[in-house]
């Protein structure tokens, strides 16, 4: 584990917080995909074990995390300020694939996290994609602003906005793409698990091209606790830490 | 500054020592400390066949404290001879391995089958696991189960041999006179706490299998005594573990008896901690003026 001075932060909404941290190792190495273990960096035991952030972004020498405020670890983090040091561990598992021709990008909430990073890495490579993202509520769109620059990005909302669609991100997939546009594709997702399930469905035949990547409650991060466990497609189980936290749609049990 | 510790016939360079199930079979944690520096790492419990574990969730934290039902997953002594012991020969350090299983004949097989292998050290026997011949209580629980189970692991081995403590001992005095009889040569104390937690808004358990173990910082006084305890009642050597995660809290250990400390969830909080124990004691030590570790341990008592 090493100490990364966070130095900006920033909120979208009311429960999302970025941080940006300045560790040169995390990176220089991190890809999309991967994650890094977070905990506040006084020694402090309650709440007891790091949590588990999908990267962001990475350049030289910071990197940038988003979370969403759900519980006790994740409310203490976000009162840390710039200046404040956070402990962290990674970048660690195993992130997305890169050899798409054409990508579609889907993202339920926080789930955009890790595909804003791939998104960049597409730019960069000259892969073209779309970036669907589904918000629950309205002040979720403030998450937006992380996708300004891209191009070919669509938005949905569960609740109404004026001039927005109202739906699940599913839902606006199902009503602007079809079949032919999404068949030669490979197709990244983020989001809850519902959400992740019905992929399976809204895209028949397309399991294998299919990348999702999953959240899940960990211990170590480094694959020795054997915590976060998930079904694995024929019997036994994945550990999300070290097997992913990306998974082809076919791998795993959702 | 001399560091080094014995158990019995057994010499570790210091007593830190990396508690069974929180490094994996040593190659996972290895990147993010030198398992060289420390006194031993104990390999994660095998048994005969590759087991699958509990399904998920296995984990829930509570303050200061996390309950875990791994369900003992693990590849399976073969597999683990095959993929993760070429790693381990490179060590310079001890190397322990937990062992469990579901039948005595399974324990037995077991050990036998890491007998044959020079570069393990010793044999940790989690003897909390249910017996499946008898009805699936504990062996720990069940005095002539244990008695049986630990004499014929002692046959089929000449290794080192620990036997891991739950802390539900049924009778302590008659727990401990089998293992001293049938060849125990230390005791690692404790295992996690049977712990539960309710999902109030499911009104259901959070774990299948209801219960869980529990280990971390909450457990760590409560361990700390039993250490205490059993120091006061058998000669045989004892690690201590539960709940460590400072050198402080090692040192406390220590100074009740203990002749090594396992470091475990510390681990996955972050993985160097077993380094940053053992330099917290060095520091100790110096500022103590004291040359040698043996002078600490049971100076509290």
């Amino acid at each position: 584990m090493s100490f990364a001075r966070i130095c900006r932060k920033e909120r979208f909404g009311e429960r999302f917080v970025c941080f940006e941290l300045e560790e040169r190792d995390i990176a220089s190495q991190a890809r999309p995909g991967q994650f890094v273990m977070v905990r506040p960096g006084f020694r402090v035991f309650d709440p007891l074990l790091p949590r588990p952030f999908a990267v962001l972004s990475a350049n030289d020498d910071r990197f940038s995390l988003l979370f969403e405020v759900v519980g006790k670890g994740t409310e203490l983090l976000s009162y840390l300020e710039v200046g404040d040091v956070v402990e962290v561990l990674g970048p660690l598992g195993r992130g997305f694939s890169l050899d798409a021709r054409f990508g579609i990008l889907l993202a339920g909430g926080r789930g955009l996290v890790p595909l804003v990073f791939l998104a960049r890495e597409f730019e960069k490579r000259g892969i073209l994609f779309s970036f669907f993202l589904g918000v629950r509520k309205r002040k979720d769109l403030a998450l937006l602003r992380l996708l300004e620059d891209l191009p070919r990005v669509l938005w949905s909302c569960e609740e109404a906005v004026s001039g927005g669609f109202c739906g699940t991100v599913l839902d606006l997939v199902g009503k602007c793409l079809e079949r032919a546009l999404w068949q030669g594709a490979k197709i990244y997702a983020c989001g809850p698990e519902g959400m992740l399930r019905e992929l399976a469905t809204v895209f028949p035949g397309k399991e294998e091209d299919i990348e999702v990547a999953l959240e899940a409650r960990m211990g170590c991060g480094f694959g020795v606790c054997l915590g976060c466990a998930i079904p694995r497609r024929g019997g036994g189980y994945w550990h999300v830490c070290s097997d992913g936290p990306v998974f082809r749609l076919s791998e795993v049990v959702l | 500054m001399n560091l080094s510790v014995t158990l019995g016939r057994m010499t570790l360079k210091n007593p830190v020592v990396l508690a069974s199930g929180t490094c994996g079979y040593g190659r996972e944690i290895a990147p993010y400390l030198d398992l060289n520096t420390l006194g031993a790492i104990t390999v994660k419990g095998l048994s005969l066949f590759p087991w699958e574990g509990n399904p998920p969730p296995r984990l829930f934290e509570v303050r200061a404290g996390l309950l875990n039902s791994i369900g003992l997953e693990n590849k399976g002594v073969e597999r683990f001879l095959q993929e993760d012991l070429p790693f381990l020969e490179a060590l310079d350090t001890r190397v322990f391995v937990n062992i469990w299983g579901k039948t005595v004949e399974e324990y037995v097989a077991v050990a036998r089958k890491l007998d044959a292998i020079e570069r393990i050290d010793a044999l940790e026997l989690n003897v909390s696991c249910p017996n499946v011949e008898k009805g699936g209580a504990s062996f720990l629980l069940d005095p002539e189960a244990l008695r049986e189970l630990v004499g014929r692991v002692r046959e089929a081995t000449g290794k080192f041999l620990i036997v891991k403590l739950g802390p539900k001992l049924q009778d302590w005095e008659v727990t401990v006179r089998i293992l001293e009889e049938e060849g125990a040569e230390a005791l690692s104390v404790t295992n996690s706490f049977p712990a539960m937690v309710v999902d109030v808004e499911r009104m259901d358990f959070v774990f299948a299998m209801k219960s869980a173990g529990l280990s971390g910082p909450a457990i760590k006084p409560l361990a700390l005594k039993m250490v205490y305890d059993l120091v006061g009642m058998t000669e045989l050597p004892i690690i201590g573990m539960g709940g460590i995660m400072t050198a402080e809290d090692a040192l406390e250990f220590l100074l009740v008896g203990a002749r090594a400390v396992g470091v475990g969830t510390a681990n996955l909080v972050a993985p160097s901690s077993a380094v940053d124990i053992l330099e917290g004691i060095k520091a100790y030590l110096l500022r103590k003026d004291m040359e040698n570790i043996e002078d600490l341990i049971g100076r509290v008592r």
